[in-house]
Formats: C-alpha cells, structure tokens, sequence
C-alpha cells in the first residue's frame, strides 16, 4: 500500500479514514454465508465531491472500492469485499435529508438516511415512503431501493424501482451524473428546486435508464451520492384486516383479485412461522402453532377527502371479495396483537428482527408469478426435510409487487451461527435451495452470493450485456469486484 | 425537382434477403420504396421542404425473429444500415440519411398477440399487435392497458421498447416505460438478447435484472426509435377494466359512443384559473381518482374546441359549420365556460367506491372552484367522451384541421411548473399564427396527460399546431413556430420542449454533435456511444439512437454537484 | 379530373395507417381487426390507400415510373372503401377512394391497366356485359315470372338484376326470387330486356370513357321508357345507379330490393309468415353499405377559414359511410319468423369486403377468393349457420370459398329467405 492510503487520507481526512483493524473487522463479515475478507481501509465521506475523488483515485491505483450506505449487521454479503486490498466507502456520514416536499410528495435523500431517520421527518408532513417489511432502524433508505427490496404496497408498485426517481452517481469511471429528470436540468439540486425541478421521473435522461444499471448492482456499477424518492400520505385512517387459510392456495384467488382491483394498501403472506418470529421479535409472544398456517394481512388506509369512508368501502369490499372465494376477512389475528403487525409495518427495529429468534437467518428469496408460488415453496421445503429440518422451520413471506405481476417470494430459516453443524445446514439450505429454485424457474432477480453463477449461467446473453455495460461504467472493474457476473479477477486480469 | 439518392443493393445481398424471407416480401420498386421514404413530419425537416425522407435501398418483410435475425446479420455483412419499424406513424419511421443504404425493416408480418396470463395480467405481443387489438382482447378478461397518447392504432412494442408509451391512462395503469416487462430484442449485430425473467427462461413477468436491469439500455425516457436493433416481442402489464367485457358501442361514426359503465364516470371539468388548474391535478393525486385522465379535447383549440366537438358529433355537418357554430351564443358561453377544462373518467370497484369517488371529486371541485361542463356530462357527450378515451380510436384528429401538425412546448414537469409556461405558450401561438399561415384556433390549443407518471405527479402540455403541409408557406410558418417556441420557452427560463425531436431529424451530424455537446449532460451521450460500439459495432443502427463522438466530447463534462 | 387533383390529399396524408384497420372504435378481437384486404394480401404498405397516395405522388414527382409492381399496386384493390370511412373518422378533407380511382384511370389512360382487364372491358364494351351473353340469354331468368317489357308497357318500378344475377345459373333462383317477392306485394315489375351492362365495372376498372358513354345510353333509354323508379338486388349495379350515374344525368330513384321489400313490410304490404328457423349473419355488400350513401351533387372549390383549416365552397358532402343502406336488409331479416340474427365483428360501416369488388374477382381471382375466405372464417366465428347477403358477386365469392375450405356454412341472398318466409317457396337451407 503505502503512500496511496496516504493520498486517499488527503482526500478524506484522518477522521474519516481508517486503517484500524477493529474498525475493519466490522466490514470483513456480514450476516450471509459470503466468505469473510477483510478490507484494507475504510473511508467516510461527507460529500458527493469527495465521492468522486474516492473514486477518480480508485481508478488511478487500480483499487477495488465497495459502497456501504446501511449500518451493520449486513445480510446479502453485497458489501463483504471479494478481492484483497478493497477499501469500504462507508457512505453512512452521508446522511441529509436535502429535501422534503409535500405538495409535490417528493423527498431527497442522501445514502446514509435510514428509514429510522426518514420516516419521522418525513410524518412531519404527512408523509413516508412505502416501507419494506420492518427494515432495521439504520437500514439505508436509498440502498434499500437500489437493491429492489419489495415494499409493502403492491398498488403503489407501478415498477419494482418505485419509490426511487433520480439518482445523483458517481460511476465507476469516475464520471458523476445525475439520472432522469434530473439529468436534463441544470446540475445542480438546488437550481433545480429554485427552477420548481423536482426530480420526479425517474427515465433516462435519453435512450438509457441508466437508473436501472444501479439498481440490483450491489455497488458494482457506481456510488449513488443522493436520490430522489416519490412519497405516499401517510393514511389519516388505517385499519389492518386478516384472512386466515389452512392451506396457501386457498389465499391465491382473493390476492389475485385484490391486486386485480388495487384494493388495499399493505397487502403480503405470511406463514405461521415467519409471522410468529416476526411478531415475537415485536415482544408479542405468541406461539407459531396459535397462528393461522397461512395468514393474508390487507392494510387499508384513506386519506385526504371522506377517509374514514374510504377504509369503510375498502373494508366492505375487500370482505365481500373474501366470501366470494370461501374466506373470511377479520379485524383481529388469533389473538397476536394487532398493534405488533401494526408496527411491523410501519415503524423500524433497532436490531435486525431477523436475527431475534437465533442469531441467524438463512433468506432465500426470488420473484416469481403467484401461481407459481406454492411449488417453489414445497421445493425449498422438500429441501428442508431432507437436510434434517421440518418444514416449518422454513418461515415463508410473499409480498406482492408490481401491482400484482411478480410476487416476492422468500424463505426464511433461522439458524444459530454459533452452532457449527445449524450453520452448515443453513448455508446448505441457501445455496441447494437457490440452485434448485433457479433450476425449476423461480426468478433470482437479485442473484446475491452463491446465487449468482446458477443465474448467470442460465441468461449467458444478459450476462453479456452486462458485461459490456461494465466495461463502459467501470471499465477498470474497480466497484465491489467479484459481485454478480463481474468477474473478480478476471476483470482486474483483463485490464492488465 | 432532383430525384431521390437511390441505393441500388449488390444483387447477392437482395437475393440473399429474398432467401430469407421470401421473394414476395422483399421489394426494391422505386414507387413501393417512396411509400416508406414518404411521411409525415418530413416536410419539416427534409430540404425544400420534401414530404420524402430518405429513400431505403430495399423494403423487407420478415415474419419471425429469426427472420429479422438472418437480416440484421446480412446488414452487418454487407455494411447496410436497418431501420426497422412496427405501424410507421412518424418521419424517424423512414432512413434518415440519404447517404447511408437502408433496410426498411416493416414488421407487420408480426403481428400475433402470443398470449394473455389473465391472472398475472399481462400480454405478450409482436411489434404488429396495435393497442386497439390487445385491448379488444384483454377487454374480455376484464382487463385494460394502457393506450399511449399516439393512439391506439400504435404498436405495443414500440411505445414500449423504442419510443415513449405514456397517455391518458398512464397515471392509473402505467406508462409503457414501467408496464413492460419481458423484451426480446434483436441486437444490431444479430444476436438475441431478452431481458429479465424472460432471459432467465422464467417467463415474461418481470422486467428488472438480473442484478443491474439490462432493459436500462434499451429505452429510457425515449427509446432508440429503431436506431439500435429490432425488438420483436415483449409482454405488457395489464390493469384493470373495472367496465364490461365487451363494449356495445352505439352513436353514428364519427362520433361512436360508449354507454358509460355503472361503476364509471365520464366528466369534462373546468376551472376559472390555471392556477386552479395546477391545484385541481395535486388534489386529484392526492386523494387517488382518477382512471383516465387527460386533457384531450383541447387539441382543437379553446377558442374552436367546443363547437369543433358538437359538429363532430353531428354526421351531418362537417368543418365548414365551425364558423357558424362558433358565433351562436351558447357555444360562445360553453367556449367561455370550458375554456380551461380536461377530461376524466373515474372508475370503481364497486357501486360505493365510484360513489365515494363522485363525493370526493365534488369536495375537489368546491375547493378549487371548479366545475363539470354541463354540455359534455350530458349523456350524448358523455358518452362519446367514454368512446374516445377508453380506445383512443382518433388522434388522427390531431390532423383535423388541414393535415398537418406538430407539437411544441410539452415540457414535462410538476402542475405548477408547467402552469409556468402556459401564458408564454398561448402568446406565442397566437403570435405565430397572426398572419394566418397556421390554423388559428386560440393561442391555446394544449393538451396533455393528467400525468405522465403514473400515481400522478407530473405532466406536460403540449400545443397542438396545425400547418398545411400542401402549403410551402404554412409548412414554413410551422417550423418557425417551432424555433420560436424555442427561444420564448428559454428567453423565460424553460428548457425547449419536445420540438427537437422533430426538427433534429433534419440537422446534420455536427449539428446534433454540437446540441449534444452543449446538453446539461453530454457525458450521457458518450455513454450512450460507448453502449452503441458494444451493441452495434458495425453501425447498422441510425443516430435515431444519439451519440456523441469521443473527440466532440470536448470542454466541461457536465458533472454533478 | 387527373392524378394531380389528388395532390394536396397525397401531401396531407399523414400516414396513420388508419386505412388498414376498421373503425378502431369497433374492433372487438385481434382477428377481425383488420380492414383492408390489399395490404392484409400484399403487404407492403403501397398496398394501402396511404400508399397509393404516395404512389400517386411519386409518379406525378417523376419519382417513379409505372411499373408491373406499379400496376399489381394500383389495381390489386377491391375499392372497397373501408379506407375511405377510416380516413374520414378524423379527417374532413381527405378522399382516398376517389383517388384510388383516378390511380386506376391514369394508368388505364396511361394504356397500363392489367393484362387480364383486356378480354373483360372488350366484353362490357361489346353491351354483352362482363360476362359476353347474347340479349336472349341475359333475359332468360325472367322466363315466366309474368313481368312486364317497359318497352311496351307501364309498370311500377324498373328491375334490373345486373348481369351476374341474369346469366350466372347458380343464382337464377335468387333474382326470381327478388321478382316473385315484389310481385307477391303487388308490386308492378317492368324489365327492359335489351339493356346491358350497367357499366359499373368499367367505372372500378378505371374506364371512364366507357362508363360514362354506357351511363348516358342507360339513362336515356330509361328516360324513353319513362322510368322513374330503378330496383336492382345487385349491391353493385345499385351503387352504379346512385352514386355514379348522376355525375352523368339521371333523376330517378334507385332502390336496392330490399330497400324496397322493407317498405313493403312496413306498410304491411308484404307479411312473412312462414318460419325460417335459421341462425344467419348478414355480409354487408360494400356497394350497399358504406358505399350506397345517396349522391349529392357539388361543384365548388377548396378554401380557408380560421387561417388554414382546409373546407369547401360550398360545402362538399361526405361520404364517410354513415348514411350507407345498414338496417334495410336487417330490417327485413328480422321480420323473417324464426329467423335468428347475429352479427359478424366487422359489419356496417366496418364491412371487410367480400373479395369480388374491383373487378378483383375477374383479374385477381386468387386474391379475390383469398378475401372471401376470411370472411368465411369470420362468419363461422359468430355460430351461425347461413351467411346471407344482398349482391351476385358477395354471394358468388363466398360460395366458392366455402367450398374451397369445405366450411360448415350455407350461402344465401336475403331474397331467398323472404320468399321462403312468403310461403312461396325458394331455396332450402
């Protein structure tokens, strides 16, 4: 190394840099089964300048840079580096809301705002942002979309990027753009408020989405330095309603018609045992075997004008939807508090709720077509058995997306990492269970860790494609090598 | 008159695509040739004012992708450019150089609707299955799709993949850019790629991945217009119909009419200000009305749009009962009352949701100060508002008035931003249109989406300018008006609107280098250059899809802040 | 009038395609969406009123020469006119038909017209019409039916079945049925025995001269025989008589049969009383249909109001469709006892076109079948059992198809069912 830090300490300063080897242990791991590496430095930036120099010097020395926006623990070994010599770009300092704007329900936010930090500024006003599922509270906003995390309101989900618009980037190159609307105004955000810009259309600019190469990236294409976010008016009235099923195919045909309608705000599928660890993570105890074996959850919210009669229709027509396929809808969850799911879906956790239970979670997750739902399931649960487990040891969520075309799909076994042989039978679970899934056609759109080879094997030309746009985007391969179908030394070899 | 720059192909290469897709669906005749050079906004760009684009050097017809395959592989073996296009409703249709030898790709052998996954919702198309035709379909499974404001005579898989795709019904179903899902695209060199799920061999369902969305690079706010290969399926996501399965369309044509379903509702609304205009949309938003939502009717002009509208819907008259109607007095009051209007259809679930709905717009309306138009919600109107809306069966009326039209201004933006250029754009119409030589129907003739993303948040107003294209003057009256739109759109802070994408077609190379160099960002040009030597190494693609040469890219990278 | 007429509608086209599809407001499946069976046929987009616009303009630019490919353009048309009712949902300046015609005439002018059109014009010429008959054997339908010769006597109306009903055996039946129905109202028939071809055909092939010089010698034996009122149940004769033969002289009032037997049934002049349990689908013959709108003279010039916008002085009647003879024939079969009515996608106004217009089914015979099958199929869709129609030729092509793809499906012209329905017999199902 030697005077490259030192130069890379110039640009940052020493308070933002560090070699310290504590300091970089709490990047080496994550919570997934991505083997541990430790970088050789971390850095802070504050600024989106100070981005670009991070990056114009990872190019000139040829160093691997991996953006991290969220704090810790990780899970999808995204940002656990791949290659030796990496340095972290810690994007967490990074952490202003620049923007909230209500009449236009558009927010802009640097990478390191959490949803903890976000949703209440954003309450202020009337707002927030579509939420995942009970994010953890210093879980980045932004990294959250890039990576097309599903949220919970599939009627919101015109394409699975939404919420997220512009973005600002840095890209691998060096080159720093802004993306969509934003693009075609004057570069820089405040001009643009001044003009009344508000960074709303997330396309182009021209012929390329260019948002789209971002996000799914895990960092490989560029550092996102700010974005801006479309925002929903957080319900005046808000009732949460439940329909419980023995058997997952029961529930199909009223999500089918629900979505079919856009009836509902939170709409998503839980498990017993997915919904008892979640609510027993909420310090709601309740039993796995009290809950239903299946439970649909249907939020339904009003807002603005004549609210509470707008939850009132929504409720008495989402229940005669219910009895139209045989199932009832309930105002309550077999005793579980409604006040807990309540939370999960509206408020963060302080630690990852995940992790409660065990320690551990092994998450396999894709997206898949609904009617297709029910046989991955029993793959990944045929799998389960067969390593020793029950099925019910495997927590299932479906979250509908894109407004009812793509269902997220994931299967959640809790594990203790401590334990040698459960740990081995997770990672097992997560690599079988994902080649098996992708072999019989479920869809890992975000192909994390093991999941990448089987996917990219399957799609040669898209792996291609990408290829050819990584070379233009970060021809030097220096952002989180090894990810994807970026080859980790292959790239490096090929510019040598 | 000189005659066209004619490119005769090497007799191997023709024999070859006749191999290929059969000796009836190729042709070099000179006059079936000039039916593709010929086309409407060509007389804006084209030297002295020619309605002839660019004569191709051969017209070929596949009728699968493994057709437009061999051809594009044939293009890249023999140096020819290929320009591929589904209906061919617009001049960047046609070659766009004289110099360069041109396949005319016409798809209209393609044209199956592959499917409908009724419970998935969505459609898988060629480029030859119009929207009209997929709605018809979709109709009877109580589906809908969005129909862009082109039309629905328009090609599902261009609006999607190569051009624009947004419309009336974009704020509740989408635009094509966020509908698409599954493309299969014939790259310029030949190769297949398909995106998303559809490459994984996962089905169509979804468009994004996997990781980075590879259909980044096929279109963003345009697409490549066919200026980077040939995309010969994709499926679409569908909405709901909330309305009947099949439509008993009634009325006289022109004017068909649509009984307005039970749990729908058809209005014209109007507002005293544009002020109230830019409030009236957030609230709309906000409170989630809405199903089509468009300003539509004023593509006639406020000052003519209302009595051009009862005429139209009278089989017995025809334009030359405009002037009259236009003096009567109660067409002089309703011209008044709806002089700041659009349409919306709003549609429910259920009898107390589209009721619910009724109150809500009513509240809306109080507290902007607006209004529905009597004259329009009366059943007859109403009804035909329905018909026009939902299948959006007539924008050839965008050329009404004497053939020729173009469209100026269309900055997309928040209401309140766009109500910002509204009072520049009427002047300068009116302006332009003083000396007679453009139809002179108000200075306002605007129309434009509800939104143009869909949930709402952003919309345009595009103004409607209708030249004689038979005139050489009024042609000319009609590119200046655009050049001015320009300048009265930047001399007061805005950027220009959507009158480059017609006037570019006609610049030269270093012209568009020099627009694409001074754009806010030319570094996205350069990308998209490096994007195109990846794809399109042998250059069979057209500047349809813009690059900017590395050595133009010179001065100050347009960087962030 | 000559190919630069059309000029300004050439450069005013914009291409919208509109010319290819039905009304869109009407299109109801993907398959039957599609209205023009040239460009369905051939493709290319020269093969639409659109292109032969532009086709027009390239040669009158001296872009282009005639060519074969030229002439297989101009002439591979049925002059349907569903291009022309397309064109004119949105457009009030626009004539496309006409100027599909004048292609024709300036080719034909131009001594190109199709090889195969020889022997047909030579046959018209000859007054023997196209199908080369004597006098004698034109008349032998009416053999017995008891209709007056208005050479010699008075009658009520003029019937003139059209040479394809007087000479094609396969439909003797139907034009004595067409008499024996008007007869069985009371109707007073007179025929003209010695009178030929309408020269309609040589109108749609492009022979002006030809038809206007058989128009004049039409009228003015009908104005020596003193007729006032002309029946015809041939839809292409019927649009001859009204539409064309006043640009040359005339007054008298044409009626397809069914107009007239609907009046009959109206005015309780004519009862149908016996059972005709059939499921039929009507095929609106385009010459009927979109094109059988009444003629209105117009003399006048192209001006300008509110700048530009392009209208006429006076104004120009339009021809867009909408006054077509629709619910006539449908009238008339809804009277019919038993009789169950369903309706193909594409009817009215958005016809697809039997094939046989054009003097496609004489020069193009493959083509032509070629259209009439896909109407076939889309008659077939709806259930039905009996296609029925109100012209020779739409009933001749749709024979031929149907047995040519062995469809399911009976053939008939309206007039046989309204006799059936007389309870004087005609054909059975």
């Amino acid at each position: 190394m030697g005077e490259q830090p030192q130069e890379l300490g110039r640009i940052i300063g020493p308070d933002r840099f560090s070699d310290d080897a504590s300091d970089l242990a709490a990047y080496a791991a994550d919570k997934s089964f991505a083997v541990a590496n430790k970088p050789s430095l971390v850095v802070r930036p504050d600024t989106h300048d100070e981005v670009q120099h991070i990056v114009a010097w990872a190019n000139d020395t040829v160093t691997a840079l991996v953006p991290v926006s969220s704090g810790p623990p990780h899970f999808h070994g995204d940002t656990v580096p791949s290659v030796a010599g990496a340095v972290v770009v810690d994007l967490t300092n990074m952490k202003k809301i620049l923007r909230i704007d209500r009449r236009n329900r558009m927010c802009v936010v640097e990478p390191g705002v959490t949803y903890a930090a976000l949703q209440p500024a954003l309450a202020e006003h009337g707002m927030r942002v579509t939420p995942p599922l009970l994010p953890r509270a210093n879980k980045s906003v932004l990294a959250s979309l890039l990576e097309r995390q599903p949220t919970l309101i599939p009627r919101y989900n015109f394409h699975l990027p939404e919420p997220l618009r512009d973005c600002g980037v840095v890209w691998g190159n060096g080159e720093a753009m802004y993306t969509g609307e934003a693009g075609s105004g004057p570069l820089s955000l405040e001009d643009q408020w001044n003009a009344g810009l508000r960074q709303i259309d997330p396309k182009g600019p021209a012929q390329t989405d260019f948002f789209r190469l971002l996000t799914g990236a895990q960092g490989s294409m560029g550092i996102v330095t700010w974005a801006s976010l479309k925002c929903e008016l957080v319900p005046t009235v808000h009732k949460l309603t439940f329909v419980a099923a023995a058997e997952l195919a029961d529930l199909l045909p009223l999500v089918y018609r629900l979505n079919r309608v856009r009836l509902g705000d939170e709409v998503l599928v839980l498990d017993r045992a997915y919904l008892a660890r979640l609510l027993g993570a909420l310090g709601c105890g309740i039993l796995a075997g009290e809950l239903p074996p299946w439970t649909l959850i249907v939020g339904l919210g009003g807002r603005e004008h004549l609210a509470a009669e707008r939850v009132e229709v929504a409720e008495n027509d989402a229940r005669s939807i219910a009895e139209q396929v045989g199932l009832s809808l309930r105002l309550e969850l077999c005793g579980a508090s409604v006040s807990s799911v309540q939370a999960a879906l509206s408020s963060c956790c302080k630690t990852p709720w995940k992790l409660a239970a065990k320690g551990g979670s092994a998450d396999v997750f894709f997206l898949t077509t609904l009617d297709k739902a029910p046989g991955f399931i029993e793959t990944a649960r045929e799998l389960a058995v067969s390593l020793g487990l029950t099925a019910a040891d495997v927590g299932v969520y479906i979250q509908p997306q894109h407004q009812g075309v793509s269902h997220h799909v994931e299967l959640s076994l809790p594990y203790d990492p401590s334990d040698a042989v459960e740990g081995a039978r997770a990672q097992k679970f997560h690599d079988v269970a994902g080649e098996r899934l992708i072999a019989s056609g479920a869809y890992f759109s975000r192909p994390y860790g093991s999941w990448s080879h089987p996917v990219y094997r399957r799609d040669a030309a898209s792996r291609e494609a990408l290829c050819k746009a990584k070379r233009i985007f970060d021809p030097l391969g220096i952002m989180n090598p090894g990810k994807l179908c970026f080859g980790a030394l292959a790239v490096r070899e090929e510019i040598h | 008159m000189t005659g066209p720059v004619t490119h005769v192909l090497p007799r191997k290469a023709y024999r070859a695509l006749e191999d290929i897709v059969g000796a009836e669906h190729v042709s070099e005749d000179p006059a079936v040739l000039d039916t593709y050079a010929f086309q409407w906004l060509a007389e804006v760009v084209r030297p002295r004012q020619s309605p002839y684009m660019p004569r191709p050097a051969a017209v070929v017809m596949p009728a699968s992708t493994e057709e437009v395959q061999a051809v594009v592989k044939l293009a890249n073996t023999w140096g020819l450019k290929v320009k591929p296009h589904s209906t061919g409703w617009y001049h960047w249709s046609a070659p766009v150089k004289d110099e360069d030898p041109t396949l005319q790709l016409d798809l209209r052998r393609m044209g199956r609707l592959i499917e409908i996954d009724e419970s998935n919702m969505y459609a898988v198309v060629e480029p030859y299955a119009i929207a009209a035709q997929v709605q018809a379909e979709a109709l009877k499974l109580g589906l809908n799709l969005n129909i862009p404001g082109v039309g629905c005579s328009s090609s599902i898989v261009a609006s999607a993949c190569a051009y624009h795709g947004a419309g009336p019904s974009t704020y509740f179903m989408g635009g094509n850019a966020e509908n698409v899902l599954g493309m299969e695209w014939v790259t310029p060199e030949g190769d297949i790629l398909r995106t998303g799920s559809l490459g994984s061999g996962d089905g169509w369902f979804c468009s994004e991945g996997p990781g980075p969305s590879v259909r980044g690079i096929c279109r963003g706010t345009l697409g490549s217009r066919g200026g980077l290969g040939v995309y010969t399926k994709c499926a679409i996501k569908l909405a709901p119909s909330f309305g009947p399965t099949t439509w008993e369309v009634g009325g006289t044509l022109p004017a068909y009419r649509l009984p307005v379903a039970e749990t729908q509702r058809v209005y014209t609304l109007a507002v005293p200000t544009w002020n109230a205009w830019a409030e009236i949309y957030y609230k709309i938003y906000d409170n989630e009305i809405g199903y089509i939502f468009h300003r539509q009717f004023n593509l006639a002009g406020a000052d003519l749009a209302p009595a051009f509208w009862l005429m139209y819907n009278d089989h017995t008259k025809t334009l030359s009962d405009v002037p009259a109607l236009v003096d009567q007095p109660q067409i002089k009051e309703l011209t008044e009352e709806m002089r700041i209007s659009f349409q919306i259809i709003l549609a429910g679930r259920s009898q107390a949701d589209i009721e619910l709905q009724d109150k809500i717009l009513d509240a809306i309306l109080a507290e902007v100060g607006g209004w529905k138009v009597e004259r329009f919600c009366e059943t007859d109107m109403a009804e035909f508002t329905n018909m026009y809306l939902q299948r959006l069966g007539h924008k050839h009326i965008n050329f009404v008035w004497v053939g020729g039209y173009i469209g100026s201004w269309m900055q997309f933006g928040t209401p309140d931003w766009v109500e910002g250029y509204v009072p520049i754009a009427i002047a300068g119409l009116e302006r332009d249109a003083k000396g007679g030589l453009l139809v002179q129907c108000g200075g306002d003739a605007m129309m434009g989406s509800g939104s143009g993303v869909p949930g709402g948040g952003a919309t345009g107003l595009e103004q409607f300018v209708s030249y004689d294209p038979a005139d050489l003057e009024s042609t000319k009256a009609g590119i200046r008006h655009m050049e001015d739109a320009v300048k009265d759109a930047t001399s007061h802070g805005f950027p220009p609107g959507k009158e480059f994408i017609y006037l570019q077609i006609g610049w030269t190379d270093e012209e568009i280098w020099e627009a694409l160099r001074n754009s806010r960002q030319p570094v996205v040009y350069d990308f998209q250059r490096q994007i195109k030597e990846a794809f399109d190494p042998n250059n069979v693609g057209d500047r349809m899809y813009p690059t900017l040469p590395a050595a133009r890219l010179a001065g100050e990278h347009g960087n962030g802040t | 009038m000559a190919l630069t007429d059309f000029r300004a509608d050439a450069l005013r086209c914009t291409r919208c395609s509109y010319c290819k599809w039905i009304p869109f407001d009407l299109v109801k499946s993907h398959r039957f969406a599609k209205g023009c069976p040239s460009i369905e046929a051939h493709g290319f987009h020269a093969y639409s009123a659109g292109g032969r616009l532009v086709t027009m303009l390239s040669l009158m630019d001296n872009r282009s020469e005639i060519t074969d490919t030229v002439v297989d353009i101009a002439f591979k048309c049925q002059l349907c006119g569903n291009c022309d009712v397309a064109c004119k949902l949105c457009r009030y300046d626009m004539e496309p038909l006409a100027a599909l015609h004048e292609l024709r005439a300036h080719l034909v002018e131009q001594g190109r017209a199709p090889e195969s059109y020889g022997p047909i014009i030579e046959r018209v010429r000859s007054g023997t019409g196209g199908k080369g008959y004597t006098p004698t054997e034109r008349n032998a339908w009416a053999e017995g039916l008891g209709v007056k010769d208005l050479n010699t006597e008075k009658a009520d109306v003029l019937f003139f079945p059209g040479c394809t009903y007087s000479l094609d055996e396969n439909l003797r039946d139907t034009v004595r049925a067409s008499v024996r129905v008007l007869l069985a109202a009371g109707v007073s028939v007179g025929v003209l025995p010695e009178t030929g071809c309408c020269t309609g055909l040589a109108y749609h092939m492009g022979y002006r001269d030809d038809f206007t010089t058989g128009a004049r010698r039409m009228l003015e034996t009908w104005a020596w025989a003193g007729v006032a009122t002309v029946v015809t149940p041939c839809a292409d004769c019927y649009q001859t008589f009204k539409r064309l033969y006043p640009t040359v002289g005339g007054g008298i009032e044409v009626l397809h049969t069914l107009e007239l037997v609907d009046r009959l049934i109206q005015n309780g002049r004519l009862k149908l009383t016996m059972p005709v349990p059939l499921t039929v689908t009507y095929h609106d013959p385009c010459h009927l249909g979109r094109q059988g709108e009444p003629y209105v003279p117009w003399e006048g010039v192209e001006k300008k109001i509110f700048g530009q916008a392009v209208v006429y002085d006076p104004p120009r009647p339009r021809y867009n469709g909408a006054q077509g003879i629709y619910e006539a024939p449908r009238n008339v079969l809804r009277a019919i006892p038993e009789l169950r009515l369903v309706e193909m996608e594409r009817n009215r106004e958005a016809a697809w076109c039997c094939g046989a217009g054009g003097a496609c089914r004489e020069a193009y015979p493959e083509y032509s079948a070629w259209a009439a099958s896909e109407r076939i199929q889309e008659a077939t869709a709806t259930g039905a059992d009996t296609l029925v129609t109100a012209c020779s030729r739409c009933e001749l092509n749709f024979t031929e198809a149907i047995a040519a793809d062995s469809a399911a499906l009976a053939v008939h012209d309206v007039l046989d069912l309204v006799l059936r329905a007389t309870g004087e017999g005609g054909t059975s199902p």
